[in-house]
Formats: structure tokens, sequence, C-alpha cells
């Protein structure tokens, strides 16, 4: 396989492996935001941020595979 | 394997749960509270309950009840609806254990409508107390209150597993016979499950806890009314998480200044030494429960994914209904405020 084809897998399984990995750290995370607004919706906010605060390691993937494709 | 990863972890079920029964802890009545629920009359605290989380129930009965009744049903009623609630919100192993942990109130209630039953007292009475949140509902129990003899109510059980206890009843066996019995067997049939995981682990152990607590009230209670030690062995529940049955049989043999020595270290017993030689036995009582629910959140912040969080929960709850009832029942009496503070368990 071309250098090419090898980068574009790379920059692939970078977003990829990211964003399996955000996932599997938000699923408690989620559960205990949506439990806590359940009881009380002044949690909405907090919990909203939670939430996405494993978000940061996909666009640490994403800012990775940008470099692979584009550098 | 990513399968394998998730079904083992399964943390989301847990989250959710805490999390929820997190938020439903602080919107328990706080300690400081109490000081001020303790100087209002009947009808204030009613008032007052009506701004809490019981609001829906004192609104929902206040046409039927009035003064301590009303605040009596109300709590109850609130108390078997948390309980359904957290069944209803819980799922898996979470929800497993909840059910398991609560099937406690249908022995409760059976045993509150065969004593109610055998002592004359009315079906409404007995309604009072009873608190549908384990395996049979309410209708069911109202069905039960609905029969004429004990022994359509004690037939009523057929097939189930603890039937042959109640049997004995027709046989003529005491009743506080029989309440030990059933007792005992809803204890051991949890505590002598073998852990699969750590989860259920975490929960057999509670019941352990909860086993040394309730055998621990009996053998002081009995010693400090004189009963002999042949009269409490029996009553003593096998499967204690530190006082293992052989030891809680050598206490009851016991005198009491040995009993106070011989439990020194165990986890129950802090701060218990000075309680135990002077005060009352209700005070006692209510020192270990403190200990004992003071213990759980401990534990529980330890835990934070695991039941334990819920069943503090639970248990707060428990002790929290039984202090207002407390309140309520020693205001309509006149008991003056300190008596009434003496009684009850403040976490």
């Amino acid at each position: 396989m071309a250098v090419e084809g090898m980068v574009a897998v790379g920059a692939g399984l970078a977003v990829g492996l990211a964003g399996i990995g955000a996932g599997l750290g938000e699923q408690g995370i989620g559960a205990a935001a949506v439990g806590a607004m359940a009881e009380d919706p002044s949690f909405f906010g907090r919990g909203l941020l939670m939430t996405v605060i494993p978000e940061t390691i996909v666009i640490f993937g994403l800012v990775v595979s940008f470099l692979l494709m584009f550098m | 394997m990513i399968s394998k990863i998730i079904k083992r972890t399964k943390i989301s079920e847990w989250a959710y749960i805490v999390a929820r029964v997190r938020v439903m802890k602080r919107k328990l009545i706080p300690r400081d509270e109490y000081a001020k629920l303790l100087n209002m009359d009947l009808n204030e605290i009613a008032r007052y309950l009506e701004e809490t989380e019981y609001k829906k129930e004192i609104d929902e009965l206040a046409f039927r009840y009035s003064g301590v009744d009303l605040i009596d049903h109300a709590l109850s009623l609130n108390l078997s609806r948390v309980y359904s609630k957290l069944i209803r919100i819980s799922k898996g192993l979470p929800r497993d254990l909840i059910v398991l942990y609560l099937r406690k109130w249908d022995f409760w209630n059976i045993k509150n409508i065969l004593r109610g039953k055998m002592f004359g007292f009315t079906n409404e009475e007995i309604e009072a107390t009873l608190v549908p949140a384990g395996e049979f509902d309410e209708d069911f129990f109202k069905s039960l209150l609905a029969k004429e003899s004990i022994e359509e109510i004690v037939n009523a059980f057929r097939g189930k597993p603890f039937y042959s206890i109640l049997e004995k009843i027709l046989h003529g066996s005491k009743l506080s016979d029989v309440e030990d019995e059933l007792d005992k067997f809803y204890y051991t049939s949890i505590a002598g499950l073998s852990a699969e995981s750590l989860d259920a682990k975490y929960f057999i152990d509670f019941i352990r806890m909860e086993i040394d607590i309730v055998n621990m009230k009996t053998i002081l209670r009995l010693k400090k009314e004189g009963v002999p030690a042949e009269e409490i062995i029996p009553k003593i529940v096998p499967y204690g998480y530190q006082l293992t049955e052989d030891e809680a049989r050598k206490l009851a043999a016991m005198e009491l200044e040995e009993i106070y020595k011989a439990i020194e270290n165990y986890w129950f017993v802090r701060d218990l030494r000075e309680v135990v030689m002077t005060q009352p036995m209700s005070k006692i009582e209510n020192a270990l429960t403190r200990i004992w629910a003071e213990r759980m959140i401990k534990k529980a912040s330890n835990y934070p994914l695991s039941i334990l969080p819920v069943l503090s929960y639970m248990l707060l709850k428990k002790i929290e209904v039984d202090n207002l009832r407390i309140i309520a029942r020693g205001k309509e009496s006149g008991m003056e405020v300190e008596d009434i503070r003496e009684q009850l368990v403040i976490v």
C-alpha cells in the first residue's frame, strides 16, 4: 500500500479510536447527568458540561488526523 | 472484546441510580430543621411537611384524615412511594438488589397484619402502618386485610418459602416467635447467598452489618429486661458481619457488664460505652442506629459506584420518616420537647 493510504488509515484510526474512548468515558457521566437532571432540572448546565469533557479527547484525535492528512 | 468491556463495566447503570439518589438525598430534611420542628404544633408540622417532599401525600390525604393520623398516613404513603420509585428508576443488578432489600417490608407488613388482626385493631389502623414496597403490592395487602380469620391470611401465602413459618401460628406457636423466625428467614436468605461479584458483596456485607446491629439490639434489650440466655439465643440471627453467631451466643450468656467489655472492639461500639452504661434501652437503640447510619454514609462515599449510596439513602429516608412520626406522636400526646428530642435519631 502506498504511504498515502497508510496515512489515511492512521488518520481514521486517530479519530475513530478517540471517539470510542470518549464514548466509553461518557457512558457513566451521561447516565449520572441524566439521573441528576431527572430529579432536579437545575443540573442541566453542569450535567451537560461534565458530559462533554471527554469529547476533548476526540478533538485531539481530530487534530492528529488533520496533521497526518495535511502535513 | 468491546462488548465484553461494555458488559463488564456497566457503569451507566450505577451512575444513573446513584446520581438520582444523591439528588434525592439532598431533599431530605436537614438536621438543623428538627430543632424548628420540635417547637411546632401538629398543624404547623403538617403545614411544614406540605412545603417538603411530603406535599403530594399530605394534599391527597388531607380530606380523609387530620392531625396526627394525616401525618402518619402521609409518611407511610410517601415512604412506600419512594421505595417503589427506586425500583422503577433502576435496572439490571441495582434493581435486583433493591428489590431483594425491600422484601424486608413484605415481612413487616405481614407481621403488622397478623398482629393487628390478633389484637383486634381496625383495618384502617393496620393499613396506616403498611408500607407496600416489596414483592406484594398494596392491593394484595388490602385483600389480606379483608379476610376474616388468621387462617385465611396465612393460607394466602401457600407455596411461598416462608409459608412453613407462618403455618406455625395455626399450630399454636406464639406470634412473637413467628415474627422472630420471619426476620431470621429474611436475613439468612440474603446473607447466606454467595457473592458472585464485588457489587453483590457490598450488598451482602451491608445486610450482614445490619444483622450485627439487629443482634446487638436484641441481646442488649433482652438482657436489660433480665431475660435468660436460653430465650435470647433462638432469637439471634446468623451470618453477622463481625459478630458471628457463636460470638453472639456467648454474649447472650454473659452478664451486662461483661458484654460491654466483650464488644469493645466491634465496629458498632464507637461512643457506645457511655450510652450503654447509663441510658435506657431506647437511647441505646437510637445510638446503634445512628452509628449504623453514619458508618453507611461513610462507606457509601468510599464506594460511590455501588449499591451502598442507594442503601444508605433508604436507611436515611426510613430514619427521617421515623423521626417525623415520633415528633408528631409526641406532640399529640403532649410530651416535653426534650423527651421527644431524646427519641430522635439525628444523623
